[in-house]
């Protein structure tokens, strides 16, 4: 199933790679990537769609609340549908 | 004196330093003073040079009173072994290990240390230097794209680019290394950096708001009424209890807290190859060792159990091989952990609590005797003794050739669980896991999640820096101590009385092993039959007053009293049955119930004939 993902990251060096390095590391293969500004300057919020199911997908968001940049990571679509 | 004045003199409780001028190698140096590191262990090169000098300086300037140096710097032959040798002393103190490297080869050396301490959750700092910030991304000398490469494996790398931050980021280091699951954390420090004429303040660290607010809930998360209720319920409904403590026990700190619990409810333990230590494993409610190479008699037992309490554990492949078929009788399996990616993610579980171990051990306790839960386990309890008694471990006790399960016996008459023992990888590491007694944690030093070949020695070597008066044992194989033979000479240049033992039989045992059983015998590049290489001559060359081999069965326990009792550094080669195999064996894709026990472990069932169908899990 498609899931995307909302991630807001710190601006630090090696951050967007430490993310996409761990969908690959954990075997996940990221369909599109989004990186945009937001009003903070040292915050980027990543955009990013997967194809997975959903016990992979919470273990992959648990995985990447552990990187130490992450600020918060989002699944819009099932915070909606809760 | 009134409480306004003692607020104000709290709040202008400054570092005696601060406003100071330093450079950016001399805050370095004194984050880590600041920190308490008691030893450093790296390699020296072009791009740390000022590091190093800053260090040399503030030992100069900063005598202890018997006259040692604050902060010595022990020197490896190889930076691999700097690192090895941090996590040693890491694992046996519960501080967080230093190391300090150059860029290029020296940050990459470190790459396998800090991957393996990742996987162990060891909290490192690593310090390396990097080319100077205007040359990096050009192809300079020594240069790496170390914080790609170390993001990868660490807990979290820093890149200081910004001077400004080197502070707070060193200091960042430290709390991330030690908080919440420990880790190790690199900070990669361009030469340029390290020159800046920087403030000292003394206090401060990086914001890193997401990291410290999940901490900060995984922290103050605490069991509630309905969670102990829940708990207990399951429990009290179980006839047969398991404890599977793993890893997460040492590093917590809850072996008190876990005995307490057991003295409270009588479940039997049984842990995994971390969690060695956690429980005395002298105990009658010890199982001992459970997972592929784990006691027939701890996997009996979780076959059997009909409740897990998994603590600081993660079902990972060498414990779980087969997830579903791991406990099948469990109808209710409890997990704790610090780190909320491990609950559920092998094996779905029936109730969890993410925070602190010790914590939630004391909060069961309490609320367990409280409402008066004394689970009736007596049938249980002789179940098991049973097991233990009937599955014993064993070997062949009559063979003419040394049995390495008797070197390891030998060992554990003298130590009886309060050596510090370390490892390398293979064989010789399963033996030492099932034959020594393990009564305390923090004497257990071994590669677990990462199989790091080489690590026993450089590991030892840290972990008598820790424990200067304890005795330590490396547990070697002649093919692990071969990857780190170069840090010989660091135990005879720093005059380390560690113990290095070399079970050698003449190859990767292990791996001659899997051939045997999965590739009907054909020995593919793990036979070392026709190296010339004479370890006791090695030895000796890099300056140990005491080597010997031991190649005859009656000579084993004067050789190994005399070779513990010797004071200084001492090497002791056994050449051992080279076809000593490690019993029993849950092969890879098999269950607890098709372990093989071998000749001497009494089975309870026939296990299925390993085919030679290739593993997909080695």
């Amino acid at each position: 199933m498609n899931h995307t993902l909302s991630i807001l990251l710190q601006n630090e060096a090696g951050a967007l790679v430490r993310v996409a390095g761990l969908f690959a590391a954990r075997g996940y293969n990221i369909d599109t990537l989004t990186v945009a500004a937001t009003h903070d300057p040292a915050v980027s919020r990543l955009t990013l769609s997967l194809q997975c199911d959903e016990a992979a997908l919470g273990q992959i968001l648990q995985q990447t609340r552990k990187l130490v940049d992450v600020l918060q990571v989002a699944h819009p679509a099932a915070a909606l549908a809760a | 004196m009134n409480a306004q004045a003692l607020k104000a003199e709290t709040t202008t409780d400054r570092h005696p330093l601060a406003g100071q001028s330093m450079s950016g190698a001399e805050v370095i140096v004194q984050v880590l003073a600041d920190e308490g590191v008691g030893v450093l262990f790296g390699y020296s090169g072009g791009a740390i040079l000022p590091v190093y000098d800053a260090v040399f300086r503030h030992n100069a300037e900063h005598p202890r009173a018997d006259g040692g140096e604050a902060m010595p710097l022990v020197v490896p032959a190889n930076e691999q072994g700097a690192g090895f040798m941090a996590a040693g002393y890491a694992r046996a103190s519960g501080k967080v290990g230093v190391a300090i490297v150059t860029s290029g080869p020296g940050a990459t050396n470190m790459v396998t240390p800090v991957r393996d301490s990742m996987a162990d959750s060891i909290p490192l700092v690593v310090i390396c230097g990097q080319v100077g910030t205007a040359a990096i991304g050009s192809d300079a000398f020594q240069e790496a794209p170390v914080s790609n490469i170390m993001g990868a494996c660490a807990k979290h790398v820093f890149l200081v680019t910004d001077a400004s931050q080197l502070e707070a980021t060193v200091r960042t280091a430290f709390t991330l290394a030690r908080s919440g699951r420990p880790g190790p954390v690199v900070v990669d420090v361009p030469k340029d950096v390290q020159n800046a004429t920087l403030a000292w303040h003394g206090s401060g660290e990086l914001l890193l708001a997401g990291y410290r607010a999940r901490l900060r809930a995984v922290e103050q998360s605490a069991l509630g009424d309905a969670d102990c209720a829940a708990f207990f319920a399951a429990l009290m409904r179980a006839e047969r209890p398991l404890i599977y403590a793993g890893g997460g026990v040492i590093a917590a700190g809850a072996s008190a807290a876990l005995r307490a619990f057991v003295d409270a409810f009588g479940l039997p333990v049984t842990t995994t190859l971390m969690g060695l230590g956690g429980f005395d494993s002298t105990d009658p409610l010890a199982l001992h060792l459970l997972g592929m190479h784990g006691t027939a008699y701890a996997n009996y037992a979780v076959d059997d159990c009909d409740f897990v309490l998994a603590l600081g554990a993660r079902f990972d492949d060498r414990v779980a091989g087969v997830p579903d078929r791991f406990a099948p009788r469990a109808k209710f399996i409890a997990q704790v952990d610090i780190d909320p990616a491990e609950i559920g993610k092998v094996k779905a579980v029936d109730w969890h609590h993410v925070g602190p171990l010790v914590r939630a051990l004391e909060r069961l306790t309490a609320w367990g005797r409280a409402h008066g839960h004394q689970p009736r386990l007596a049938a249980w309890h002789a179940h098991v003794a049973k097991l233990k008694r009937v599955h014993a471990m064993n070997y062949d006790r009559a063979s003419a050739l040394i049995q390495p399960y008797a070197v390891i016996e030998a060992i554990n008459r003298h130590t009886r669980g309060n050596a510090i023992v370390s490892t390398g990888v293979g064989q010789h590491q399963m033996w030492a896991a099932q034959y020594f007694d393990f009564r305390a944690p923090r004497h257990w030093l071994t590669s677990g999640s990462m199989g790091t070949m080489g690590f026993g020695l450089p590991a030892a070597i840290g972990a008598q820096f820790a424990h200067r008066d304890k005795l330590v044992i490396d547990i070697d194989g002649d093919a692990s101590i071969r990857m780190n033979l170069g840090e010989l000479e660091t135990v005879t240049t720093y005059e380390l009385p560690v113990k290095v033992v070399v079970l050698n039989n003449v190859g990767d045992g292990m791996v001659r092993q899997w051939q045997k059983l999965y590739f009907k015998g054909r020995f593919a590049a793990s036979d070392k039959s026709l190296h010339r290489k004479d370890f006791v001559r090695a030895a000796q060359a890099d300056g140990f007053a005491w080597a010997q081999r031991l190649e005859r069965n009656e000579e084993l326990e004067a050789t190994v009293a005399a070779f513990l009792a010797y004071p200084g550094p001492a090497f002791l080669e056994v050449m051992i049955d080279p076809d000593a195999g490690v019993y029993p064996m849950v092969g890879p894709g098999a269950s607890y119930a098709q372990m093989i026990t071998g000749d001497f472990i009494p089975s309870r069932a026939a296990p299925a004939a390993p085919g030679d169908s290739p593993s997909h899990m080695f």
